[in-house]
């Protein structure tokens, strides 16, 4: 993985906090930010930081061995439902694999995603952890 | 005016597998002499090459121009074809629009594919492009995750344990056995695919398609009878997008598959039991799932009936015969012409009907094209 620093930057709150849109015709909420609706097409549209909290609705274990990624294998994928309603795929951390469990309670957490190269720029992204007690 | 019809008049093959000691143009030198040594001497109109990783893998762009230069084809026009997984077959649909438009009358359609050109984790890095990279694949998110959540989904809606979603590698390594074409020809057990090395749990090697290179060719026409062989005519074709997994409302759904699926098969009442059938089980999860978006068989129940299916996926599928990525849907299309005509090795079926599917990731864009045997 390679993204240009300002390819990057742009979408740094994006990358830095959860961001989903909600329609303002559909009411739909969803993720990713988009500025026109998928459900309707429709424009008007606002963001809206989500509070970054969510439960797990399932989720796998990864030994995917991925180039840039594989500082950390296994990984846990898991399928994230926003306690606004948008669902999301995103990686949890900070969780023994034998603890991981549908309906487990999660919340962002601002992690480094990969290091290009030991020079090169560092990129943050969001992860999730679960919600302790 | 009516439009032309459009026929697929011959294909050509290599066997899918790691070719170390041959590069690209190699390939598609010798599956483009072999179908031209199959017809004589056949002026096309156009060359349309399916690949997907010429810029990420070989360094290369316009590939259309430098494969016609390397086949001695110019002046002819050339382009080139991606849609991820899915580009052979949507290659294969603009021939079919180029001759149905009447702009061609004869086109070639290549698809090829180096994978085994770097190890493993380097190609993974290019495979997980397949999806939205801003927002999934820079998180190293991959369609093998994707497709594990589904089938935990699937086991858990249905109530299947991890050993009885083993039954589509078996036969899809079954089917294999007698495709010459095949990158896996032997046998597997369930148990073998229940111990082979976790992938994405549940997913396991034995559940997802082997990294191989590989190269097929088909000819369209827009005349049944210039060749000697039997001709297959390309009846219909079709192609539909999807959002990505975490917006769809039923995530066991196809919505893409199922639209390609509903327009091919509203045209006549055809008898699914009968039709050759290929279709793109890149995981064996997604195979199950396409067969019961197809309504071969109902919601739930695909596994139950992998065993006694004699008509999916003859050529072993992507499970078995390889997933070359751009060249698969050409290799899709080149194995049910032979099928249909002259025998794909042994495997040869009288039916009037095929139906080709393909599509990438877990059915962003799909594609299916249906076929008639021209004598029915
Ligand atoms: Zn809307």
């Amino acid at each position: 993985m390679r993204l240009s620093i300002p390819r990057f930057w742009r979408k740094r709150f994006d990358y830095y906090s959860v961001r989903i849109s909600e329609c303002l015709d559909c009411g739909r909420k969803f993720y990713p930010r988009r500025s026109i609706c998928p459900y309707c097409r429709s424009r008007n549209v606002k963001v809206v930081t989500s509070r970054g909290v969510g439960e797990v609705l399932t989720y796998t274990v990864s030994y995917y061995r991925l180039e840039g990624y594989e500082e950390v294998i296994p990984k846990v994928i898991a399928l994230i439902k926003l306690v606004e309603g948008p669902v999301l795929i995103g990686e949890l951390v900070d969780v023994d694999i034998s603890e991981v469990r549908e309906g487990l309670k999660v919340e962002a957490v601002l992690r480094r995603l990969k290091s290009e190269d030991p020079a090169g720029l560092i990129y943050y992204g969001i992860k999730f952890r679960p919600i302790v007690g | 005016m009516s439009s032309n019809n459009v026929y697929l008049i011959a294909s050509s093959m290599v066997r899918v597998g790691r070719y170390f000691s041959k590069s690209y143009k190699d390939l598609v030198v010798d599956v483009v002499n072999e179908l031209f040594s199959s017809v004589g001497s056949i002026d096309i109109d156009y060359l349309i090459i399916s690949n997907v990783f010429s810029d990420s893998i070989l360094e290369q762009l316009d590939i259309s121009t430098i494969l016609t230069q390397e086949l001695g084809l110019t002046p002819k026009p050339a382009l080139r074809v991606e849609t991820g997984e899915s580009s052979g077959l949507t290659a294969i649909t603009q021939g079919y629009s180029l001759i149905k438009s009447g702009i061609a009358d004869t086109v070639l359609v290549v698809g090829v594919e180096k994978c085994s050109e770097f190890p493993t984790p380097t190609m993974n890095k290019h495979f997980i492009k397949f999806s939205d990279y801003e927002v999934e694949s820079i998180y190293g998110l991959s369609v093998v995750n994707e497709a594990a959540l589904l089938m935990k989904i699937y086991m858990r809606r249905y109530g299947y344990s991890r050993e009885d979603l083993s039954s589509w590698s078996v036969k899809m390594h079954s089917n294999a056995l007698k495709n010459p074409y095949a990158q896996l020809r032997f046998l597997i057990s369930k148990e073998q695919v229940v111990r082979s090395q976790v992938i994405s749990d549940p997913i396991r090697l034995l559940d997802m398609y082997p990294v191989g290179d590989g190269a097929s060719a088909v000819l369209l026409s827009s005349k049944e009878g210039i060749v000697n062989n039997e001709a297959l005519e390309v009846v219909d074709i079709a192609q539909a997008t999807s959002q990505p997994l975490n917006l769809r409302e039923d995530l066991l759904s196809l919505p893409a598959t199922k639209i390609v699926f509903n327009k091919l098969l509203s045209r006549s009442k055809l008898d699914l039991n009968d039709l050759v059938i290929e279709v793109h089980d890149s995981f064996s999860i997604l195979g199950y799932l396409i067969l019961e978006e197809l309504g071969l068989v109902e919601k739930g129940k695909a596994p139950s009936i992998i065993d006694d299916l004699d008509n999916v996926n003859l050529s072993g599928g992507l499970k078995a015969r390889g997933h070359p990525i751009g060249a698969t849907g050409v290799y899709q299309v080149a194995e049910v012409f032979k099928i249909m005509t002259t025998g794909l090795g042994d495997i040869k079926r009288d039916s009037c009907w095929g139906l080709i599917h393909s599509m990438s990731a877990v059915d962003n864009n799909s594609v299916g094209i249906l076929v008639r045997r021209c004598s029915c």
